[in-house]
């Protein structure tokens, strides 16, 4: 872990999610800040940097293929990673087009995103440092 | 598949037309083959949601729904198919599903709670767990508390929240309340006058009739006083509404009724309103369960906070204590005895504080309590004994690890001596306490790492404790309190000791066996599959491992462990991980075992797995059922295998699997033409597999055992069934029921490795579960050195090989022939799960083909 901690966006408008990954991800040495709804952190976002984002796709308000949209327009060097209970090649397909860097579908093993994060922030680390 | 259905149909060709009611072969045999694909895949989905409530998985509540609706739609193909095979005489089962899939959607729509099902009064002991909304959270609480960690909780029982909802019903309130709480939050009536108006009416009502009645047959006995308490949805859970709600002690049978009624009013106390308008929860609907409890006459009562609030980082519990009844240390009227025990072996007192304890509340006779004077000689002495002390400890840090969370825990002693637990809820505790850890990432990195990402979990925890490696039954005894349970196979004969266990760790098993369930229910953390963890975690060594994570520690890291206790939510509570448990509670347990039994019947299906395993045996009865399955085939050749192996094998030859020079029906094996059915058969057949040998004396009790089922069984012999293959020259069905076990192979040997497979499926036995699940165990090592992929779920095996060369298939099939021999003999012998290297040892020495070195 690089001596400054790397921060970590979790959206999700199922409150489960959010409160399981927060803690298992801050175990990690991560920052977390977590949000059910869309509209709140896409206000967030305007005015805080993350490096990491993780969000779902089908949410009410703001969907999250706009949201991701919005934040890698905002932020490009933003990692974003989908997860959905909604899995589809199209948006997997369409996830990928828009630069996410991961696609998880849900249900997910803590592992399979710890993995994931870990190699988002390995990227973050070797290009900013 | 398309040139066995050419063949089929050209078979149907040769077969006369039977009458029109009856499903033509291949269509059966086509339903039979959809069934069984079925069947495989809901065993695998309910085995997912076994290993779903674990916690190694983030899921949501759309998961459910679309599992639920997936396993419905399967469950009614399997119905329909069986259906269809067997002219429609299981019609019933259709009811059976409804039955048990329209709870389950009426609980995800979170309508369950209306269900007539739910009871309106219901005792302690059949509390059902999982349903705080029903029975509230301190009730729930206890319920687990007595039925799963098996701590004694006075008697008692829980009047539902159904009941309220009743009693508001026959009264009239419910309309009344509303228009109280409207005026109010719109400032037309003060807290004061709105309390005090929906109270006299609540106090006013008439408890439902039949609520009465029920009331009155669980509080029978006269001579009795109960403790009637609060317990109402959400408290001790996240929000705690603690000392908002009445409790009313030392309350005589003839006056719980009223008692009961004291008690729903007080869900309207004016504190109890403002603390519910201040929480945004006033919109919601308000619902009360009232728990009744036999009174314990302590003559030492208490409180253990399992987290020193005054000094959170040692790692120490508090025990309050005073003489009599447990209200002087709950409201902290009086001196009262202090110890503070550390939480870590040997669980030692580092401070004894005994107070001048001058007062005590005890049981006024004839009803209510009274304050009297503590003799002055008494008044100095320690009001816990030594060995009373280290019984709350244990039972403290049980329940903490259960629970995931500081406790505060209530407990009394009897004028007997015998110790009981009144409550358990999880402490509050103020944020600040938090901040002390600093950050965890940073502290676990320096503690040296001894396993890392190996293994699945199969529950999610963290936990820490000395190694105690157990292999046999007699290190059952000696397993330590909070000890680390290190295993090379998950065997279920280890259930008693898992309760005790601070976390579970072994080389082999799936997250969906039956130690796995049984780690959950205990909310044990717990890794499986862990290659080389019996030699890389030494005896007695403090380890600490974490799940999460899947890394296991030397050493106790003490804030690892705080920071879970404190930090982490218990996933273990949360609504969706609730639901789960509640969906499985329909889904998985299996009650149909015996099909000769007289609840093996659609009406005897109580969850999804008895259904499927319902429709399976029907299914392959309907296959097998020789007197319709002769006159299905009318004039077609059944062949019957003539052999020194005692299997009454059938033959339907589909084309080229039997020698055409044969006359009659009766073959030999050298008939055999279908290149499957020869390979298994050389193994079934090969010296020493189907043993006529003399046999070792430790042999005998099993033979005997086995004659027994054969002959006296009327399940065995009296079953209509036969031995059936259906082959052609590269394919192969077989069912094979030998006793109680059932052999399914369905194989295919091209030329072209692509087209073939082995599929393998094993069931049943006649010995108990424990060494059926050796047996599977056994198999599974075995079958996987030769490349299958194996899975075994309880007392099931499937193993399954893909796209291998007909030669390499014919090793195989060898080999499952071999051990289909070999299986008959196992449940019996394995003794221990020390047997199970050396049958796999004996098996490959003996049964292993020489031109074959298994991969280790």
């Amino acid at each position: 872990m690089s001596p400054k901690k790397l921060k970590i966006m979790v959206l999700d408008d199922e409150p489960i999610v959010c409160k399981r990954l927060q803690p298992a991800l801050e175990k990690l040495g991560y920052e977390v800040d977590t949000f059910t709804q869309s509209l709140e952190a896409l206000h967030r976002i305007r005015d805080f940097d993350y490096d990491i984002i993780i969000t779902d796709l089908k949410m009410k308000g703001v969907d999250g293929m706009r949201f991701l949209q919005e934040a890698k327009k905002r932020r490009p060097e933003t990692e974003v990673i989908v997860i959905t209970g909604f899995a589809t090649l199209e948006t997997a397909k369409e996830s990928f087009q828009k630069g996410v860097f991961d696609f998880i579908a849900k249900p997910f093993k803590l592992s399979e995103i710890q993995e994931v994060v870990a190699k988002a922030a390995a990227k973050i680390q070797a290009q900013s440092g | 598949m398309a040139d066995l259905l050419e063949m089929l149909k050209r078979l149907w060709g040769r077969i006369r037309r039977p009458k029109p009611e009856a499903a033509p072969f291949p269509e059966i045999f086509e339903q039979f083959q959809t069934l069984l694909q079925d069947h495989q895949q809901v065993m695998e989905l309910i085995a997912d949601l076994g290993e779903k409530s674990g916690g190694e998985y983030i899921f949501d509540r759309k998961y459910l729904v679309d599992f639920t609706n997936t396993l419905h739609t399967l469950l009614l193909r399997m119905v329909n198919s069986l259906n269809l095979m067997a002219d429609k005489r299981y019609m019933d089962l259709y009811t059976s599903l409804d039955r048990i899939f329209q709870p389950m959607e009426a609980e995800l729509r979170g309508r369950l709670l209306l269900s007539e099902e739910m009871p309106l009064v219901i005792g302690l002991s059949a509390l059902p767990l999982d349903h705080p909304e029903l029975t509230g959270g301190k009730a729930n609480n206890l319920g687990r508390i007595s039925q799963s960690l098996k701590l004694p909780v006075p008697n008692g029982f829980v009047i539902t929240t159904r009941a309220y909802r009743k009693f508001l019903e026959v009264n009239r309130l419910e309309e009344r309340i509303h228009a109280r709480l409207e005026a109010w939050t719109a400032g037309e009536l003060d807290t004061e006058q709105t309390s005090r108006q929906i109270q006299y009416s609540i106090l006013a009502g008439l408890p439902p009739k039949e609520v009465a009645a029920e009331i009155r047959r669980q509080a029978a006995r006269d001579e009795m006083y109960w403790a009637v308490r609060s317990s109402a949805y959400g408290e001790d859970g996240e929000l705690t509404f603690a000392g908002l709600h009445e409790t009313r002690l030392q309350v005589p049978s003839r006056k719980i009724l009223s008692a009961y009624k004291e008690v729903l009013a007080s869900l309207y106390s004016s504190q109890a309103l403002i603390y519910r308008q201040r929480m945004g929860l006033l919109g919601e609907e308000a619902a009360m369960a009232v728990l009744c409890q036999e009174t314990i006459a302590s003559r030492t009562a208490g409180v253990i906070h399992t987290l020193d609030l005054s000094a959170p980082e040692a790692n120490c519990l508090v025990i309050y204590a005073s003489w009599g009844w447990g209200r002087t240390v709950v409201e902290g009227r009086a001196q009262v005895d202090r110890l503070v025990v550390e939480k870590d072996p040997p669980f030692r007192v580092s401070a004894a504080e005994i107070a001048r304890k001058e007062i005590m509340v005890r049981p006024k006779p004839g009803g209510g309590e009274e304050e009297i004077a503590v003799p002055p000689e008494q008044q100095i002495l320690p009001s816990l004994a030594d060995e009373d002390v280290s019984t709350l400890v244990k039972w403290a840090l049980s329940l903490e690890r259960y629970f995931k969370r500081p406790q505060e825990i209530e407990w009394a002693q009897d004028d007997a001596g015998a110790l009981w637990i009144l409550q358990s809820r999880s402490m509050n505790i103020p944020r600040m306490t938090m901040a002390l850890h600093g950050n965890i990432a940073e502290i676990t990195s320096r503690y040296p790492v001894l396993i890392k990402d190996v293994g699945t979990v199969a529950h999610a925890g963290v936990g820490s404790g000395p190694v105690c490696r157990v292999d046999s039954d007699a290190k059952l005894e000696l397993f330590p309190e909070g000890g680390v349970l290190v295993i090379k196979y998950t065997a279920p004969w280890l259930t008693p000791i898992v309760p005790k266990a601070s976390a579970i760790v072994s080389e082999r098993g799936s997250a969906a066996g039956h130690l796995a369930t049984i780690a959950r229910e205990f909310r044990v953390p717990t890794l499986v599959g862990v290659e080389g963890a019996y030699d890389r975690l030494p005896e007695g060594d403090e380890v600490t491992v974490d799940t999460k994570q899947r890394v296991i520690y030397a050493g106790r890291i003490k804030e690892l462990l705080q920071y879970e206790l404190v930090q982490a939510p218990a996933f273990e509570e949360t609504q969706e991980f609730r639901q789960l448990r509640r969906l499985l509670k329909r889904i998985a347990p299996l009650h149909l075992i015996d099909p000769e039994a007289s609840n093996f019947t659609p009406q005897g299906c109580e969850s999804v797995h008895d259904v499927i395993r319902f429709i399976h045996e029907k299914a392959v009865n309907e296959l097998m059922d020789l007197p319709r399955f002769l006159k299905r085939f009318k004039g077609v050749q059944i062949y019957t295998l003539s052999s020194d192996v005692p299997i009454g094998l059938k033959i339907l030859d589909l084309e080229g699997g039997i020698d055409p020079q044969v006359q009659g029906n009766r073959v030999t094996a050298e008939h055999i033409r279908s290149l499957p059915l020869k390979a298994l058969w050389e193994g079934v057949s090969a010296p020493g597999v189907w043993s006529t040998e003399p046999i070792p004396v430790d042999f005998k009790g099993m033979m005997s055992s086995l004659t027994k089922t054969w002959a006296e069984s009327p399940g065995t012999m009296g079953y209509t069934g036969f031995n059936l293959a259906v082959v052609s020259r590269v394919y192969m069905n077989l069912h094979l029921r030998l006793g109680y076990h059932l052999n399914l192979v369905d194989a295919r040997m091209h030329p072209e490795p692509q087209h073939n497979h082995i599929y393998f499926r094993f069931v049943g036995g006649v010995t108990d579960m424990t060494r059926r699940s050796r047996r599977a165990q056994l198999l599974a090592h075995i079958l996987s050195k030769f490349h299958f992929k194996v899975d075994v779920k309880g007392d099931l095996v499937v193993a399954r090989v893909l796209h291998l060369s007909q030669e390499e298939m014919h090793l195989r099939l060898e080999v499952l022939g071999q051990l289909i021999g070999f299986t008959r003999q196992l449940d019996i012998q394995l003794k221990s799960d020390a047997d199970i290297p050396q049958f796999m040892e004996s098996f490959f020495q003996q049964h292993s083909p020489d031109r074959e070195t298994p991969s280790a």
